[in-house]
């Protein structure tokens, strides 16, 4: 029974990893899109986002049999609800990529690699979706504490892109649909950065039994 | 074992013992019978004494629970019965003690009484006047004789029971304790029954074959790791759930993985989909390959399932580093395509300029310049083919022999070939420096300062300069060639040494030039073991600088 437990607890680990996986990639690729200017990236991103969908499902599948048929104690029970937890954050990721990748059509070409910021903000949420599902797969600790600290420099972009729109439209150098998609993706990017975020916190919560509030 | 020992004891002594007692039983129902007859007879003779003195009157008052006396008269009648009325009985004439008893005096015999259904012993004697007295008694007496020991038996098997368990006890004990206290780690030393040796022996034998045989296997996993422990390629070994066997020095750098992470999914290690995908792929039997960047290198990953009995026992991964193979790729095919571009617009212009002719279409004062530019253009084609030519001379691994040649001199032979072009274009060209006599091959060191002073004249304003500074450094020459011409922007510096590469993308003809002397250069200069430096500024002049 027990080995049956675990057997369980191991696929779920695999599948938690797998699904991160696809939520880096799918990134990946709508911040390439974004920087290169290719428009046809919501074709190559549907896919990995349905993909992405149907694990949330299949996890949640397996999390709630662990639940009722396991009825899990101290460390499992915790690994278990924070998975649960971090599938929703992990799906929320994947759809607002798919979201950026449906605007980047919009922008039809256009691109935005002269823009530090918006560049800066990409290579943050990589990195810190990356960092929390690497905390998640390591248990590490110290790893999730530091995704945490690093959403403000995702903000900072944010506010600095925001900023650079303002001068853009009063001074009439960028048309206001354009000036609203770039504004847009920022600020999906920025709730991608909070969505890792909250995967990060949910990881230290499985580690210590504690989840902060902020 | 113990219990069955003790087991086996107990049942064999408590057979023994009830046995024994069924049979002593036995001899005692006869000895008790015999007595029991004895005793009748006895009583008989004293009855029949009694009744040959007093008559039937004996028996007046007479009561007795164990004997039956029975008077019988000479015609089988009977006068009087102690336990039944005399009325109530047939004639006992034709019995048997009492027919034995008339005939010879005395008569005995045993049956079932149908009046009592009992076995009854008889015994019957002839009194004086001729009446017969029989007594009798029944065997139920015996049996309760024998019920009246039963407790005292009963205690007798209890308490050999109760001693046969301890004495079991302690003797399944005894025979156990050599058996528990064998040392198999060294079967053969052992002093115990001697029906075990052919085991110990068995078992030391094959002892020695399970140490002889870990031995080997831990040979071929130390041949093993050493073998893969030295490989540049990155080696990992999956089970059939994808958890990680075994990683090779390479593998682990580059999978940034330790030790601790042997045994654990290799997902934990590399998440990537497309390798997962491979994994899967593998596991289904598929052989599968795919190329990935990883820590900023170009790798091929090789993925095949290992079998063991016609079962998936895993997987294994062999990661290779081909970032200078895909460069080295890149490279050929951009040079093929270049060279078949490059070799193919001169020939266009050869083509269009003779057809014009052939078909009569240029007027007779232009035929001149036509078949001038033809000539041109196939001049062209023979220099990039001679450029081609030398290039593949370098590319070849044997080298001319060396010999002491001048740098200088042949720098002033350079000039003197050159100075026609610079002269065309107002270009002067200085030569500095001293005489520097190096050991290498003429032709190459020729051409490494042709090239470079002829690209210093192209790619210079009208009435620019070049100059060329030849120095001894300690055990180096050092070559500088130096203009002030259009520079070479910082994008195109890393590349200019790649065949055909041309700052000028369009392979304008104006300035002339194949696009492989810089790559001549390098090759020639490798050849010297020496280096080149670049160092240019657009529009203000580019400096090389060679050490041999």
């Amino acid at each position: 029974m027990r080995s049956r437990f675990d057997e369980q607890l191991l696929l779920l680990n695999r599948k938690m990893i797998e699904m991160g996986a696809n939520c880096e990639s799918i990134i990946a690729l709508v911040a390439k899109a974004l920087l290169e200017g290719k428009a046809d990236v919501a074709e190559n991103a549907a896919p990995i986002g349905h993909e992405i969908d149907l694990m949330e499902r299949e996890i949640e599948g397996i999390c709630l049999k662990l639940l009722l048929q396991q009825q899990p104690v101290a460390r499992d029970l915790r690994q278990i609800s924070a998975a649960l937890k971090m599938i929703t954050d992990m799906e929320r990721i994947g759809d607002q990529a798919e979201d950026i990748a449906e605007i980047i059509t919009y922008l039809s070409g256009r691109t935005e690699s002269d823009c530090d910021d918006i560049r800066q903000m990409a290579q943050a949420c990589i990195k810190m979706v990356t960092d929390s599902i690497d905390a998640y797969v390591k248990h590490d600790l110290s790893l999730a504490k530091s995704v945490s600290e690093y959403d403000d420099v995702v903000d900072d972009c944010f506010v600095r892109v925001k900023q650079m729109l303002i001068t853009m439209i009063s001074e009439n150098t960028a048309d206001g649909e354009y000036a609203l998609d770039i504004l847009m993706i920022a600020k999906y990017f920025e709730r991608i950065a909070d969505h890792a975020v909250n995967i990060a916190q949910w990881v230290e919560f499985s580690v210590t039994g504690v989840h902060k509030q902020e | 074992m113990t219990k069955k020992i003790f087991r086996s004891i107990l049942i064999v002594a408590t057979t023994v013992l009830i046995t024994s007692l069924l049979i002593a039983t036995s001899f005692l129902y006869d000895y008790f019978k015999q007595s029991e007859i004895t005793q009748l007879r006895e009583e008989l003779s004293l009855a029949a004494a009694n009744v040959d003195r007093l008559g039937s009157e004996y028996f007046d008052g007479f009561e007795s629970d164990v004997f039956r006396f029975t008077l019988v008269a000479k015609d089988g009648s009977v006068i009087y019965d102690s336990q039944a009325k005399p009325e109530n009985l047939e004639n006992h004439l034709e019995r048997e003690e009492i027919k034995e008893a008339v005939e010879t005096g005395s008569g005995s015999s045993d049956r079932y009484s149908t009046t009592l259904t009992e076995r009854t012993f008889y015994e019957a004697t002839r009194l004086k006047n001729g009446d017969i007295l029989r007594i009798s008694i029944s065997q139920a007496t015996v049996a309760a004789l024998i019920l009246g020991m039963l407790p005292a038996i009963g205690a007798i098997i209890l308490i050999a029971i109760i001693i046969a368990m301890v004495l079991s006890d302690k003797m399944a004990k005894s025979i156990i304790k050599p058996l528990n206290r064998l040392d198999l780690e060294n079967p053969t030393e052992n002093d115990t029954y001697e029906e075990l040796t052919p085991f110990l022996a068995k078992i030391n034998k094959q002892q020695q074959q399970i140490t002889k045989q870990m031995k080997k296997l831990r040979q071929k996993s130390d041949e093993f790791q050493q073998i893969t422990a030295s490989m540049n390629e990155g080696l990992v070994l999956l089970d059939k759930k994808g958890c990680i066997l075994s990683m090779n020095k390479a593998a682990k750098k580059l999978f940034s993985a330790n030790d601790s992470t042997i045994g654990s999914d290799f997902l934990t290690v590399d998440r990537s989909v497309s390798m997962n995908n491979a994994i899967e792929k593998a596991l289904s039997g598929k052989h599968s390959e795919f190329r990935e960047e990883r820590n900023g290198s170009e790798y091929q990953f090789i993925i095949s399932k290992t079998e063991s009995d016609n079962e998936t026992t895993g997987v294994v991964i062999l990661c290779l580093d081909v970032t200078e193979a895909a460069y080295a790729e890149r490279n050929r095919r951009e040079f093929t395509a270049n060279v078949s571009h490059e070799l193919k617009t001169p020939l266009q212009s050869i083509i269009g300029s003779a057809e014009l002719l052939e078909n009569g279409l240029v007027k007779p004062e232009d035929t001149g310049r036509f078949v001038g530019n033809i000539k041109s253009e196939a001049q062209r084609l023979v220099s990039l083919i001679n450029d081609i030519i030398r290039l593949s001379q370098l590319d070849e691994d044997k080298k001319p022999d060396f010999e002491p040649v001048d740098l200088y001199e042949v720098a002033s032979e350079t000039v003197k070939a050159l100075s026609p072009i610079a002269d065309k274009r107002n270009i002067k060209i200085n030569l500095n420096g001293t005489s520097c006599t190096i050991n290498g091959i003429r032709r190459y060191l020729y051409e490494i300062i042709y090239n470079l002073c002829d690209n210093a004249i192209r790619y210079n304003k009208d009435g620019g300069e070049v100059n060329i500074d030849i120095k001894k450094e300690e055990r180096d020459a050092v070559l500088t060639v130096y203009d002030n011409g259009i520079g070479i922007p910082l994008e195109h510096q890393s590349r200019i040494f790649e065949r055909f590469y041309r700052v000028d993308k369009s392979h304008s003809k104006e300035t002339g030039g194949t696009g492989l002397g810089l790559s001549i250069v390098k090759h020639a200069v490798a050849c010297h073991n020496g280096t080149i430096k670049l160092d240019s500024t657009p529009n203000k002049g580019t400096t090389v600088t060679v050490v041999i």
